[in-house]
Order: structure tokens, then sequence, then C-alpha cells
């Protein structure tokens, strides 16, 4: 199987030159924002090959995958508070307005590391990881798969939402993490910054995707279908399955963890909204939109429902939720194979094109 | 020389005896049939052998040495047990060539499946396996297969295992009458290079395959021997033969 | 001595009143010893005459004084008299025309005390319950033999107990009683008041006499104090169990029959409770008389409102998705979007009133807890619903299809079972739960387009720790949550319990993947 698929290469050239038209374009015929909700768009896109990594290949439907977004996110928050400094309202220049707020003395423990923008970019990968790691273990080796599954991510979701509500917890409570200043010295609303961003969000979509790809066209991605197709089989064809769902979970979870960094400076805040479970149902519409098990297709669908959602909450505010519940109902009855997958059927059937069952 | 031994092994569920001090001894080489009505306990002891499930009682030991209730599904397939469903179970949106590479010998964990597929001597091995169960083409769908050829596939993936014990749940359920006769053969061929353990309901397919039988009952072992003999035994005849 | 004196006094001071009458008691108040008058004070003050309040209150003030011309008792108030007995007018007066009554510092407490236990022969029981009362907030041993007469005539058990209370508590500040009576009445106060006697039992550690009783009716009083503890947690666990039970046992059969989670189910009981609010409006606007029927005639509405829309979603959507359970997941998470955002469009984003009927309004003391009638109302209803399913699922033809298609549906259908319409009218049903269940949601919650998102992840965990399908999984369930949550919410607060028992719960799958009670269907083998 060859890594770069037709499907991969026109999602790929397109990501390119969007990368490059955009910055151009930006300020004469796109809006001065452009780049920053391009940016934007180019996170939610590799949280979704992230969760299509495991719902598309392992079957496993994460309603969870918020979670490791938002863990991502506050690592890179948390730096980016350090780096507020002086600068904060109570000018403290060690402890987050915040905890000054709060009458803390010190930084607690786990607020350590985040001055060093080193240590935050292993946090970003090792934090959603090693949950994502830790919870697998327990819900693989219990053999927990289909929709119970799916249920205990989704509370795994809502229990750090919950977490990260409470002050003790030590993150913002209800405001989050916000009021970001700049990112190893520059400052967060300078052009220079924003472009960096973006284009450091286009090359993480693209890794990120290259990544999925290389996973998924190795023998482990045929052992991933597999399992997806008949897990029993798996088992007596002497492949551990929960090393294998382990394995591509705690990938798939760092990617989302990646995706969830990088979107924080783009937006400038990060709050326990984020860990909502609306929010990471809505990743598997992306995924379902653009096409499950097709990796492209998810970016894709990530990026044209982000769209949507910004013109017409923009246009018409209460429609948003009634597009939003009409697309999760018509996709699923209608394009089960996602937006890639109907026009691959399009095209001359071919005997490797792998299908997907619904 | 034993391959499997089963020693006075019992399992209920929910107060449902499956297996009831259940005694049984596999040869190395042996085929041997399993015969026995609906509810003899014939999938729970299949479970019993590959680790699915364990015993409440009782040892299972494979090759002497290796304890069986010790091990999971996919322990006791590297171990070299394979095991072949009564509805055949093949990876449908993969091709038969990677049906038969996942099933390949070889290392098992996860980071020998990143590294990529088998070498060459792979490939060779997949041309012999197709070529014995008859697939032409190695790039066509498994989904898109006809039912039979479902079983074939499965079967060759049994093989490309390099099993020492084959369980084999009703193979000839679904089959023309010639690939019945022709699945025998197959059967009878693989005997002695392999152990094989086959489930069946199929009368005149046990008769073809010509071997020992054991019937079971109730999770107990009825009557063993050849097939006139056991056909011939009352009791049987009682549970079973004469329904 | 002098409790000695005061009971003798209790004793005659009926033939006293007998013998002296009010007037003859008042005019001889300014005259012999202060013990003297003190005692007349309080043959005054039990006298139950309606002149007594004014006279002693103008004695304790000063203004009760002695005409030099005629020896009247009258009350000067800005230099005018009044006859204290006749309450005629005495004309003006100045302050050589009058002798003041003396009262010294003694007296004067003498007399408030008195004032205090004037009510004690009011008319009305409630009335000398409350002045009771008033004396055991402010006891003063000076109070003890009008405390004593009022006991004695008391016949209203109300007052009698309330009496009895005050008189112990005087006891406790007597400097006088004996050990036996201060221990008894220590013991009194301890056994009825409870909780509210530790500040006034407390103090009685230091008195050498009382130092074990006070220290044996505390540590009493500690224990019925944690029993009532353990008992308002256990009742706030069962309260919060019968909630989770409504919401997500309609969850659990559409969940065990039909082997499909439906995520719009939080937004069926959000809609139920949007029909109470409808009722209740037109309730209001054309019959208000009817408004403690509200809820029985929402009752039936809400389910089939809901109902309907369950079948209908089960017609258009999810029928077309059997054997998809994730699909089916997602399509119905799209169904809960788009009646989220409709109610959200009819009746705006903020909470509805929704009123409680005078039955469900108030509370009960059960055992010294104090539970309140819509959380009583709603376990019972809860108890009611799950009898009802349980009536349905054994009983009914119905039911037993619904139990056939659970255990095989491939089955069931071979047996001529019409799975189809089993799937229909098992959403329909769950969905009709789920309806009834907002009726009573809005009776304890606020009704806004976000309550079913409050219940879903909270009802789901029930269904899998129950085990999907079961209703005895999910009673067990439900309960068993509700109780530990509240028993973890003191030790942790009330999220970090939530969080506590999602981790629970997902290490308790580890032992029992299919929940407590396990179905054993082919439908829930996913």
């Amino acid at each position: 199987m060859r890594l770069i698929d037709r499907n991969m290469t026109v999602f790929l050239g397109g990501l390119f030159i969007l990368t490059v038209a955009i910055p151009l374009m930006q300020g004469n015929i796109l809006p001065g924002y452009a780049i920053q909700l391009a940016g934007k768009y180019l996170c939610y896109a590799l949280l979704a090959v992230a969760l299509d990594l495991v719902w598309g290949y392992a079957g496993i439907l994460s309603l969870g995958h918020g979670a490791f977004f938002a863990l991502g996110a506050y690592v890179m928050g948390m730096h980016l508070m350090r780096e507020i400094g002086t600068r904060g309202v109570y000018a403290n220049p060690e402890l987050p307005d915040f905890m000054v707020f709060l009458n803390w003395d010190s930084l607690p423990w786990y607020w350590l590391a985040s001055g060093s923008f080193a240590a935050t970019l292993a946090l970003i990968l090792l934090v959603p990881g090693c949950l994502a790691f830790v919870f697998g273990w327990f819900a693989f080796r219990a053999r927990v798969s289909g929709v119970y599954l799916s249920i205990i991510t989704q509370a795994m979701t809502y229990a750090l939402m919950l977490a990260f509500f409470r002050n003790e917890m030590g993150f913002g409570g209800n405001n989050g993490l916000t009021d970001f200043k700049d990112l190893l010295g520059v400052s967060l609303s300078s052009p220079e910054m924003r472009l960096v961003l973006f284009i450091a969000s286009a090359l993480a979509l693209a890794g990120g995707l290259l990544l999925a790809r290389a996973i998924t066209a190795s023998h482990l991605g045929r052992v991933l279908v597999a399992i997806r197709d008949a897990e029993s089989r798996t088992r007596f064809l002497g492949y551990r399955v929960e090393h294998y769902k382990l394995f591509v979970w705690t990938v798939s979870a760092m990617m989302a963890g990646v995706a969830g960094a990088l979107y924080v400076p783009q937006v400038g805040i990060v709050n326990p909204g984020e860990f909502a479970p609306a929010n990471s149902i809505e990743v598997v519409i992306w995924v379902a939109l653009g096409g499950r098990g097709t990796l492209a297709g998810a970016a894709l669908g990530a990026i044209m429902v982000a769209l949507t959602r910004t013109l017409l909450t923009g246009w018409l505010p209460d429609a948003w939720l009634y597009a939003l519940g009409a697309l999760f109902i018509l996709v699923t009855l209608y394009l089960p194979k996602g937006i890639v997958g109907a026009l691959g059927d399009l095209r001359p059937a071919r005997k490797q094109s792998k299908e997907v069952p619904a | 020389m034993t391959i499997l031994n089963i020693d006075s092994v019992s399992k209920s569920f929910d107060g449902f005896r499956a297996i009831n001090d259940l005694n049984l001894a596999i040869d190395k080489g042996e085929l041997r049939a399993i015969i026995g009505p609906n509810g003899a306990g014939k999938t729970t002891m299949m479970d019993l052998i590959t680790g699915r499930i364990r015993p409440d009682r009782g040892t299972l030991f494979f090759d002497t040495t290796h304890d069986l209730t010790r091990l999971d599904e996919a322990g006791t397939a590297r171990l070299g047990i394979g095991r072949k469903f009564q509805k055949p179970t093949v990876i449908e949106s993969l091709t038969v060539a990677e049906n038969i590479d996942l099933a390949l010998a070889g290392p098992r964990d996860v980071w020998s499946a990143l590294r990529g597929p088998h070498g060459k001597s792979a490939v060779k091995e997949r041309a012999r396996l197709l070529d014995l169960v008859r697939l032409p083409d190695p790039d066509l769908l498994a989904g898109a297969l006809s039912h039979g050829q479902k079983q074939w596939l499965e079967i060759a993936m049994l093989l490309a295992q390099k099993p020492r014990l084959l369980l084999v749940d009703e193979p000839a359920a679904g089959m023309t009458d010639a690939e019945t006769m022709r699945t025998a053969e197959l059967l009878r061929s693989l005997a002695g290079e392999h152990s094989i353990v086959v489930v069946e309901h199929d009368m005149d397919f046990v008769r073809a395959l010509d071997c020992r039988v054991t019937v079971l009952h109730q999770g107990h072992v009825l009557a063993e021997g050849p097939l006139d003999h056991v056909s011939r035994n009352p009791e049987v005849i009682d549970v079973y033969l004469g329904r | 001595m002098r409790l000695i004196r005061l009971i003798l006094l209790c004793l005659i001071m009926p033939a006293a009143a007998l013998a002296q009458s009010f007037e003859e008691i008042a005019r001889a108040l300014p005259e012999g010893s202060y013990d003297d008058r003190a005692d007349r004070v309080s043959a005054l003050a039990s006298s139950g005459d309606p002149r007594a309040e004014a006279l002693l209150t103008a004695l304790v003030g000063g203004d009760l004084a002695v005409l030099k011309s005629d020896g009247r008792l009258v009350i000067v108030t800005d230099g005018s008299a009044t006859d204290a007995l006749s309450g005629d007018p005495a004309g003006s007066v100045t302050r050589r025309d009058v002798t003041p009554v003396r009262v010294n510092n003694n007296l004067r407490g003498h007399v408030r005390a008195a004032l205090g236990t004037l009510g004690l022969v009011a008319e009305s029981p409630a009335a000398r319950t409350r002045a009771a009362a008033q004396v055991e907030a402010a006891p003063d041993p000076a109070q003890l033999s009008a405390l004593e007469a009022a006991l004695s005539r008391e016949t209203d058990t109300k007052a009698r107990d309330a009496l009895e209370i005050a008189r112990a508590s005087v006891l406790l500040v007597a400097p006088d009683a004996t050990p036996d009576e201060r221990a008894e009445a220590l013991a009194l106060i301890a056994e009825r008041r409870g909780a509210a006697a530790q500040g006034r039992i407390r103090p009685l550690l230091s008195d050498p006499a009382l130092k074990d009783a006070a220290r044996t009716a505390l540590a009493d009083i500690e224990r019925a104090e944690a029993l009532r503890g353990w008992g308002l947690t256990l009742w706030q666990g069962l309260s919060l169990g019968s909630v989770l039970l409504l919401a997500a046992i309609g969850l659990s059969i559409t969940f065990g029959v039909c082997g499909v989670i439906n995520m719009a189910h939080g937004e069926l009981v959000m809609l139920g409770a949007y029909t109470t609010f409808m009722v209740q409006e037109v309730i209001r606007t054309h019959a208000p008389g009817l408004f403690d029927w509200s809820l029985a005639i929402a009752l039936p509405l809400a389910f089939l409102v809901t109902a309907a829309i369950g079948i209908a979603v089960e017609r258009g959507i999810v029928r077309r998705l059997y054997g998809r359970p994730l699909e089916t997941l997602l399509a119905t998470w799209g169904v809960s979007l788009i009646l989220q955002q409709a109610v959200r469009s009819i009746f705006g984003p903020n909470n509805r009133q929704v009123g409680n009927p005078s039955w469900m309004s108030g509370s009960v003391e059960v055992l010294g807890l104090s539970l309140t009638w819509n959380r009583i109302w709603i376990m019972l209803f809860a108890l009611a619903v799950f009898g009802f399913l349980m009536l349905v699922l054994r009983r009914t033809a119905l039911g037993l299809q619904m139990r056939a298609v659970t255990q095989n549906r491939a089955m069931a259908a071979e047996m001529g079972i019409r799975t189809g319409r089993v799937d229909a009218l098992t959403f329909g049903l769950g969905a009709g739960i789920a309806g009834l269940a907002g009726v009573a949601l809005s009776q304890i919650d606020n009704v806004s387009p976000n309550l079913g998102q409050g219940y879903i992840v909270d009802s789901f965990m029930v269904v899998v720790f129950g085990g999907a399908g079961s209703l005895w999984g999910t009673l067990a369930g439900a309960f068993t949550l509700g109780i530990v949550n509240k028993l973890a919410e003191p030790l942790a607060g009330a999220m970090l319990a939530k969080v506590m028992i999602l981790i629970f719960i997902i290490l308790f799958i580890q032992k029992r993947p299919r929940g407590l009670f396990p179905t054993r269907g082919r439908a829930v083998e996913g």
C-alpha cells in the first residue's frame, strides 16, 4: 500500500496551496482575521484525523476525544500564563492572576514545568498520552467495546470537565486560562506570530495525516481493520487486541493534544467548556461527514463543518444547532461513507478500494 | 503422545452445567470428530481449550506442559491452537491476500506489526495456501467471496498460523456436497502433520473423515471409538442418533 | 431554703389566691420585705388576671406609685396618673403628690421573670407553649414557681411538653436546685432537645456535680446526631437515586431491547417538564382551581407527547440503522440537538416557572428528619413507574415479546414476533417514561432547554453500572450511585464526588463489564 494515495495527494496539495494563499489574500480578498480562523480550523482538522485513526480503523468510537484536545490546550495555556509574568493585573512575577486572587502563595507542583517551553512541548504529548494510556489500559483489558466504550469515554471527558471547573484544581476554574501575552517572547497578536502559528498548524496537520497514514498503511493498520471488523477472529489469530487498541488510542490522544496546544495561542483562551461532551460528539460528525476511515476526509469534514458554523452563526445564529442536528441525522442515514467515501464510489470500482462497513 | 489433555473439567453458567466432568485426550497428529446434540457442550469445550473461558474445576494441558487455563485466546493461538468458527469469519474489508498475511505465523506484537508485513518467504507461503484452497484472486476483497469460499479462506488462514492443534466447528455447514467431501479429504490429509478436532452434525461428513469419534452429551463423554462402534451404542442411539 | 419556700408557696398559692383577691395583693405590693413583695409579684403574675401585665410593667419601670391623697395605687405616665386596678384616670399629678413603689435590682429581676411567665396562664395552649419556649430561651430561677403552677394545671400535651422543658431549663440555672433535680433536668433536656441543647449543656461540664451527667448527655446527643446525619445522607441518597432511576429506566429498556442508545433521552425528559409547564399555564389562565391537579393532568399528556416523538424517531431514523448502534447514537444525538434548539426557540433560553401543587409543598418530620413532600412523592412515583414497567414486562404480551427480542432477536423473529413493531413500541415506551420523568423532575429542577443534558451522563452511568436491559439492575444501580454520591459529597465536595463515581464505575466494569445484573442477550453484546 502506498503511503501517499490519491486522496492524500489531493488533500496535502490543497493544504499546501491554502497555506500559501491565505496569508497572501488576507487583508485584501479575505478579512484580517482569516489566518487566525484558518489556523483554528486546521487544529480541528488534526483532531478529526486523530479521531478517525481510532474510529475509522480500530472501530473505537470515542465520545471523549475533546478531553485530550483540551488537555493539550491546558498544557500550552499554562505555559502562556507563565509567560505573562509581571504584566498580569496583580503583577506577580511568578503566580498567574487567578492564583493571586485565590490567595495562593506558591505555584502548585504541577505548574512547575510549565515555565519551560521545552518541557511544555513534551507535556503536550505526555499528558494526553498518559491519560489515554491509563484509561485505555483499563477499558481495553476489560474488553469494554461498542457503545459501552463510547459511554465511558463520554463519562471521562465529563468528569474532567467537572474537575476543571473547580478552583482548587489550580487551572483557573470557571474562567480557565486567558489574557495571554506572548509566546517565546513574541507577541501573540503580532502578524508574524499569527503566521507562524498558522503554518505550524498546517505542518502539524500534514504530519498528523502522514503519521496516521503510515500507521494504517502498515501491517499494524491491517490488524486494526481486522479488530474493527472481527475482533474475536483477530484474537484467535494470536493478536493481543488490547495492545493494538492501546497503541493506536494513545497515539491518537497525543495527536489530539498537539491540536489543542496549537489551538490555544490562536484563540487566546482555554476553559473547562472544552471538555464538554457535546464538543467531543461534534468531532465525530466531522469525521462521519468527511468519511470515516479516510483520514484526509476526516480533516476535510472538520474544516467544512467549522466553516459552516462560522458563516451560519454570523448570519442566522439560531439555525446553527438545527443544522448541526440535521447533519448528524442525514449523514448517518444517507451518507454512511461520508463525502470522500461517496466520491470513491462514483469512481470506477476498483478491487482494492477499502470499503468501510457501517 | 497426547497434544491435548482435558482432565475432569467442569464449567457452569448460572447454575447450568455446560461441561460436566469432561475427560478427553487427543494424540499428536490425530484426527478426531466430536458429535453430540445441541447443548451437549461442544462450543463450551472449544471455548475452554482456547482460553476464552476458564473452567470451574479440572485441568487442560497442551503438549503436556502448557496450562491452558492460564492463557487467553491470543495466548493459546500463539501456542499453536487454531480455531475455525461455525460461521465463517474473515476480515471482509481486507483482500484475500491480506487476510492470509494477518494469519501467517510470525511475531504478533505491536512493534513488529508497525515494521511492516513479512518477508519473501511469506509471499511464497501465501501462494501455496491459496493454491491449496483454490482461491485464484489474492486481490479480491474477502467480503466479495461466496459463503463456501469464505470457509476455504478461513481454513487457509488457519493453516497459515501453522497450528499444532486445529479446532474446527461444523466446517460442512452451508457447503455443497462436493465441497463437503473436499473438506473431509483436506482434513484427512492434514492429519498427521496437525492434530485436528472436528465438531460436526453431518453424519456423512463424519463418516467421510473416517476417524475416532467422541460422543458428547450434557457436557460429558458418552461414548468413544470408531463411528460404527459408537453408532451401535444404545445410549448414543437414545440421545442422539435415534432422535 | 428558698426553693422549699417556693414549693411551699406553690402548694398554698391556689388557697392564697382564693383567700386574697388580686386587689388586696396589689395594694400590699409596696409593703413588707423584698422577699414578701417578690412572693406577691409571683402571685399577681400567676393569677391570670389581665391587669397583671400593665401593673408589673409599671412596677419594673418605676412608674407605679401610691397617691398620697387617698392611698390609691396608680400608674404615672407623663405626669398623669391612672388607677392601676380600675384603670380610671386619676388626674394629673406631680412628684410631690405620689410615693413611688420602690424596687431594688433583685426585685426588678424578679418582676421581669414574672412578666416572662405571664403567658403561661394565657387562654390558648399555643400561647402557653410560646411563653414556655420564651422561658426556655432565657431561663430565670424566679420563674420556677410560676412554671410549676402552670404545669400542675396544664392539660394540653404540647404545652405540657414545652413547660417541662422550660422547667428543666430553669432548674439547670437555679442555684439552689438539688444535684439530683438538675441531673434529671439535664437528662430531660438532652432527650427532648437533642443537638439544640448542646450549647446549654456544655457549660455544665465545669460543674463538678453535673460533669458526668453532662458528658453522658453530650455523648448521647452526638451519637443521635451522627445517626441522624447518616439517616439524612441515606435519605438524600435514596432521593437522588429515585431521580436517577426515573431518568435512566426508559433508557435502560430501549438499550436492552433494541440495543441502541437513545442520546435524545434527556431531551425527552426535558419535553415532559415543558409539558407540565404548558399544562400549568393553561390552568393558571383558565381554571386556577385545578392547580393541584396539574401534575395528574400533565402525566398522561407528557407520556403521550414524548412517546409519540419516540415512535416517530424510531420509525424515521433508528429503524434504518439497526445493527449499527454507534450510528444510532450519533443520529439520536442529532435529534437531541434539534429538540433542544426547538424548545429554546419556542420557550426561550431561560428557566420556566413550574409550581408545586399544595400537596407537594412543605415537609414532614420522620424520626427527627425533615423530609420534603416533593422528594417523598418523587420517590414513590419512581417506584410506581418501576412497578408499572415490571408489570408491563411480566404480564403483557408486549412485555413477553420484548423479553424475547432482548434475549435473541433472530430467534424471536423466527417465532413470528414482529420485531419491528416491538422495537417501535419499546422505543415509544422508553420515551414515554422519559416524559413521565420530566413531569416529576419539573418539581425539583429548573425547567430549561438544558434540563436533559444534566441527566444524560448520570443515567448512562446507571445503565452501564446496573446492566442494560435489566430493570432490577437499573433500580440497584440508581440507588447505589445515588447513595454513594451523597456519601462521597461531604468527603470530597459535589463535583469531586461525581468524578470519584465515574472512576469507580470505570474500575467496576473491569470486574463486571456487563454491569451488576447482566442480561444475557445478543442485542447488548456489542
